[in-house]
């Protein structure tokens, strides 16, 4: 791309996004006739209608107690089957998509800005990069969801706190998977051409370097979803998740794990719940990855 | 000996549920062939905080200290203070000294034999690290007056003093001499028990070995509440820590562990035909209480307060905090025991009174402050019920929170005199010691549970420290239950069972406040 | 190498000093302290403060900080008044638990996840292939968690194979040990197995398709040869990087399932210790465990050199 094409006359700024528009829509197309991709969107669809639809779809109010059906197995009345509090099951897991639905985008969202403007900051501005670079690598070095786990207790359970505590969790990988690919694409020629015609930073910056770097970013965004999900029903187990009597899926099974054995169903259900979106992620991010960086497709950076 | 239960369906509502408990515990032990040796393992969920005895007042420790320490004076099975390590008590008329003659020829773990240096030592601990040191407030002088005597000299005569005494809440136990000056916790875990500490490994497992060379209590035929006539036929004892109830039930039916001390009442219904194991049912173990913060609103109000008091529906608190093992009680003391209250109060008791709380509501200005419910999830009844509370107080209008955070956040919490309104709690050991122990946690000197102090409940519990019959404290409690019914500052919610739990081949486990690991056996 | 490793070990100290300052942070943040659970529910506030005061709790955060680094210094993390002994011993005592659990984890991960990703790969687009990456894809999207509840009710409690919780030490009784480490070391490794396999799968493809390769089956050397001889060989580099992620999720995935299966572990000890509020062991606990996590990332940086000598000059 030239300094005259992108200022050139309107005809040809409109070629230019019809041709985009039509690149969008070859990507899409190649996205849902992947089948990993269909398959985890259909899932992802299903979950958050639901999630959206909760109260619709549920049968009952999700803190509705009745002492008179306490541990209920599995009926026509109670499809999954009553918790301890005489609870329907069912109806606490669909509001509980709710909730880790709700947790997850936040996340994603919070860890998505956060890990871009670090990640940006790092490789733009160099006298910052080693102080941001060493900060994250510090909080990496707690392992896995620790440090979620500690700040999440620190902070006190709520649903809140735990999007905090993910946050802070997450944010330095995907900082750093930004940097590195900011960094490569700010050697590429197309930038060194911007600068030359004197576009301003930060207009090179959002309009060249991260629409340039959103692939990595993306995948790894997927990643964060899924693993969001599954930190947030551990934080609850934990007992340092959203309080009762929320209905997130983590408070469920935390609920039905000192009676698995005489109600299996309290606790079974909502984890084949959590376990079917995050593979649903996990497809959806393997398609991604496919198409977006086919040269590493089938497999992706570990948590 | 072993009681087969009929175990109770989901709802349990029994008046006088006490009689059958108190049978099972008095009635002599069984002639069976005792069979020495061999080891066994009894399940807790959490971590004792100290193996100090005197330091700590929480049962995790309880259950395994009453094993290792004993008291001079002590609880027998029916409430009355008896001598374990004193042979007798003389209390001169006008109630100013108490002599202790001691029991000769008793030795501690470490080899010593226990001398009045002993006690007082341990007395002069207990007053700067007891976890309830002000029980020896009114003890003027510590006095040793022969080898194996002690005398207190009293401040002022305090007829409730041997009873506070013999409290096992944070037990004033004699440990030996060199211990006397260490801070609490660094005690050398030294006793004079039927069993002797080993080992502590946290998160992992507590434990005893048995002690050849315990000196038996012969002036009784078997144990007797904490003291008695106590005899290990175990080796070796093992506390092990499962903080999940699932992992305990677990490991009991996989046969890895003999006893648990708390089995969940769903697990205890599915086991209850299993040949393998055994269920006690511990009747009389906790009241389940809701004490509210008296000085912020919307809990201010006495009408507010009384309005809540009312709309409560007790019978689905109850039913769903203790699974089933409960009986609804107006009173704050167990039916038919000494100091129980009768009808005072039970107009106001599991009203669930949706018409008559809105009406207190209007009455009190109450316009959707919110209602802060403090509770938390390390007791599982205490989650349970906050739950439950908050769900019938939305539904007459209240503007309910739920803050449920873990026990030392809550214990920090209550604390504070603002930021919460209502606090779940069960009262354990408390009701077990009488009126006394359990008025103690809602009058001054100490900070009411529901923070601001209430003039006349204090006037009330110097009444009762002060009476001197049984039958003139008898009369104060009943003004006391009329009070709190008045007050409303604390809601007696109702009475929790506790189960317990287990193999068959154990024998001799009586339930008890603790799991008393002597006088069981393994079946040969 | 020698340079590379001192690099390596001076660059972990700012990593480390960061990692303290949060520690911190995340005591500043907790609400309350040690000494209600110490005082228990009798304690009134004097007692409190009494206790307080007595631990040095009542001092500013700053001048606390500056005494803990003053001790560090000295090689001293401490104590806890709750477990009586030394924060050092506290961790040091846990630390075989923990690490046995992590990498008996890693051991079983890594080789059935090579296994399946290496059988994938050689049958490329065979049903055997999709299969292998159902079977990994479905393994890592099960909450572990959640699965060792599940497995200890089968294998522990229906099928009455293992033991449903608790540890025993190795020097004590070996069978017993493995006994005890089955199934929380399987629950461990159930997702991480399908991250490698996936990872072995994707290299594998990569390195087999390079033309040396391409040549060496020309020259007639035997399929088995070539897989292990040089396929593996060179895509053990990128499977290097991903166990070391992997031996981080396996640290505190193991603190999750040392409550699900009761095994006095680090991780018990630390979650334990924020619940009680035990300070100096969240600390202490913190730093060791980071402390080996990157000290494992050190191990996998070299391993990474020793399979690749291009990486030893990397930074």
């Amino acid at each position: 791309m030239t300094a005259e094409a992108a200022t050139d006359s309107f005809s040809i700024g409109r070629e230019i996004a019809l041709a985009r528009r039509r690149r969008k829509l070859v990507f899409l197309r190649r996205l849902f006739l992947h089948p990993s991709f269909l398959a985890g969107f259909i899932i992802l669809t299903i979950f958050s209608l639901t999630a959206l639809m909760a109260d619709v779809i549920a049968p009952y109010e999700p803190t509705n107690l009745n002492y008179r059906s306490i541990l209920a197995p599995p009926s026509a009345e109670f499809w999954f089957g009553t918790d301890a509090f005489g609870r329907d099951v069912l109806s606490r897991v669909i509001y509980g998509t709710r909730v880790s639905l709700r947790i997850g985008i936040a996340v994603v969202v919070l860890t998505g800005i956060l890990g871009t403007l670090l990640g940006t900051l790092a490789s733009y501005v160099k006298w910052l990069d080693g102080l941001i670079m060493r900060s994250l690598d510090g909080l990496m070095a707690f392992p896995g969801v620790l440090l979620a786990i500690a700040l999440a207790a620190a902070l006190g359970p709520s649903e809140t706190n735990a999007i905090i505590a993910l946050t802070v969790t997450f944010t330095p990988r995907t900082a750093r998977i930004v940097r590195a690919s900011v960094i490569v694409v700010q050697g590429m020629q197309f930038i060194e051409a911007a600068h030359a015609v004197g576009a301003g930073h930060a207009r090179i910056i959002f309009k060249y370097i991260l629409a340039n770097s959103l692939s990595p970013l993306i995948v790894q965004l997927t990643f964060v979803f899924a693993v969001s999900i599954v930190a947030e029903a551990v934080l609850s187990f934990l007992g340092v998740g959203p309080p009762p009597p929320a209905p997130s899926l983590g408070n469920i099974i935390a609920d039905g794990r000192s009676n698995i054995q005489e109600a299996w169903w309290i606790a079974v259900f909502p984890g084949l719940i959590i376990a079917v979106v995050v593979l649903g992620l996990n497809l959806m991010g393997d398609g991604l990855r496919d198409i977006l960086d086919p040269r590493h497709s089938a497999s992706r950076e570990t948590r | 000996m072993k009681m087969h239960i009929n175990l109770v369906p989901p709802l349990r509502v029994l008046g006088v549920v006490g009689i059958f408990a108190l049978a099972s515990a008095i009635l002599p032990a069984p002639l069976q062939a005792q069979v020495e040796g061999g080891e066994i393992v009894v399940v807790q969920g959490s971590n004792p905080p100290s193996l100090d005895a005197m330091s700590t007042s929480s049962q995790a420790s309880r259950n395994i200290n009453m094993n290792i320490y004993e008291t001079l004076y002590g609880f027998s099975e029916d409430v009355v203070p008896i001598p374990i390590l004193a042979e007798d008590v003389v209390i001169s008329d006008d109630g100013m000294t108490y002599v202790f003659p001691l029991r000769q020829g008793v030795m501690f773990h470490n080899g010593k034999e226990m001398t009045a240096r002993d006690v007082k030592a341990s007395l002069e601990r207990y007053r700067v690290v007891g976890a309830t040191g002000n029980l020896l407030t009114p003890v003027a002088d510590i006095e040793i007056t022969g080898d194996y005597e002690v005398t207190l000299h009293m401040v002022e005569p305090t007829p409730t003093f041997l009873e506070a005494f013999s409290s096992p809440r944070a037990p004033a136990v004699i440990i030996p001499e060199e211990d006397g000056g260490t801070a609490a916790g660094e005690n050398s875990f030294v006793g004079t028990g039927p069993y002797k500490f080993v080992e502590y490994i946290p998160d992992s497992h507590v434990t005893l070995e048995k002690f050849a060379d315990y000196s038996t209590d012969m002036r009784h035929d078997g144990p007797d509440g904490f003291g008695g006539k106590k005899t290990a036929f175990l080796d070796k004892v093992t506390f092990r820590i499962i903080p999940e109830p699932g992992a305990q039930v677990a490991a009991l039916e996989a046969g890895e562990v003999h006893i648990l001390e708390q089995i969940p009442m769903p697990a205890a219904r599915r086991l209850e035909s299993d040949p393998n194991i055994e269920l006690h049912e511990n009747l009389q173990w906790a009241f389940t209480t809701f004490i509210f913060n008296t000085n912020v609103p919307p809990t201010d109000n006495v009408k507010f307060r009384e309005a809540v008091q009312v709309a409560l529906n007790m019978e689905e608190i109850m039913a769903i905090s203790s699974e089933g093992l409960f009986s609804l009680n107006h009173r704050w003391q167990y039916p038919e025991t000494t100091y129980d209250p009768g009808d005072i109060g039970a107009e106001f008791y599991n009203q669930a009174d949706a018409d008559r709380a809105k009406a207190l509501l209007e009455e009190a200005g109450y316009n959707g402050e919110e209602f802060v419910i403090l509770t938390d999830s390390t007791i599982p009844q205490h989650g349970r019920a906050g739950v439950v509370i908050g769900e019938q107080l939305k539904a007459i209008g209240i503007n309910t929170v739920i803050n449920q955070v873990d026990w030392p956040t809550a214990l920090n919490l209550r604390m504070q005199d603002e930021g919460w309104n209502g606090w779940t709690l069960q009262m354990g050991i408390e009701p077990y010691l009488g009126p006394v122990g359990l008025i103690a946690t809602l009058a001054s000197p100490a900070r009411p549970h529901f923070v601001k102090p209430d003039p006349e409940l204090d006037a009330l519990y110097l009444e009762l420290t002060k009476g001197a019959t049984v039958e003139e404290r008898q009369e104060t409690f009943k003004k006391i239950q009329a009070h709190l019914y008045e007050m409303f500052a604390i809601v007696k919610v109702g009475d929790s069972g506790l189960m317990q739990a287990t193999r068959s081949n154990v024998e001799g486990f009586v339930p008890f406040r603790f799991p008393r690991v002597y006088d069981v056996w393994l079946e040969g | 190498m020698i340079r590379f490793l001192i690099y390596r070990l001076l660059s972990a100290i700012p990593v480390l000093f960061v990692v303290s300052l949060v520690t911190f942070l995340i005591m500043w943040l907790v609400p309350g302290d040690i000494t209600a659970e110490i005082g228990g529910i009798d304690a009134s506030a004097a007692d409190l403060q009494a206790i307080r005061e007595r631990l040095g709790l009542d001092r500013p955060l700053w001048e606390r900080a500056i005494n803990w680094y003053g001790d560090l210094l000295q090689g001293d993390l401490g104590y806890s008044y709750l477990l009586n002994r030394s924060v050092t011993d506290a961790v040091l005592e846990r630390l075989p638990v923990t690490l046995s659990l992590a990498g008996i984890s890693l051991l079983l991960a890594t080789v059935i996840g090579m296994l399946l990703g290496i059988l994938a790969s050689v049958r490329h687009n065979t049903w055997l292939d999709q299969s292998a990456m159902i079977t990994a894809l479905v393994g890592l999207s099960i909450p572990d968690f959640w699965f060792g509840i599940v497995m200890i009710i089968f294998f522990g409690v229906w099928l009455g194979w293992l033991p449903t919780g608790g540890f025993v030490p190795l020097s004590e009784d070996p069978v017993g040990w493995a006994r005890s480490m089955v199934l929380p070391a399987f629950t461990l490794a159930i997702t991480q197995m399908g991250v490698i396999a996936r990872m072995t799968r994707s290299s594998m493809l990569d390195v087999l398709s390079q033309d040396y390769i391409r040549t060496a089956r020309a020259k007639g050397m035997p399929a088995r040869t070539v897989i292990f001889r040089h396929g593996l060989r060179n895509a053990m580099i990128p499977i290097v990087t991903v166990v070391g992620v992997i031996s981080g999720v396996l640290l505190s995935g193991a603190v999750v399932i040392e409550t699900v299966f009761s095994l006095p572990g680090v991780g018990r000890l630390i979650i334990g210790a924020i619940q009680r509020r035990d300070f100096p062991i969240i600390q202490g606990g913190l730093l060791i465990t980071a402390c080996v996590f990157v000290f494992v990332n050190i191990l996998v940086d070299l391993a990474y050199a020793w399979f690749d000598p291009r990486g030893r000059d990397d930074g």
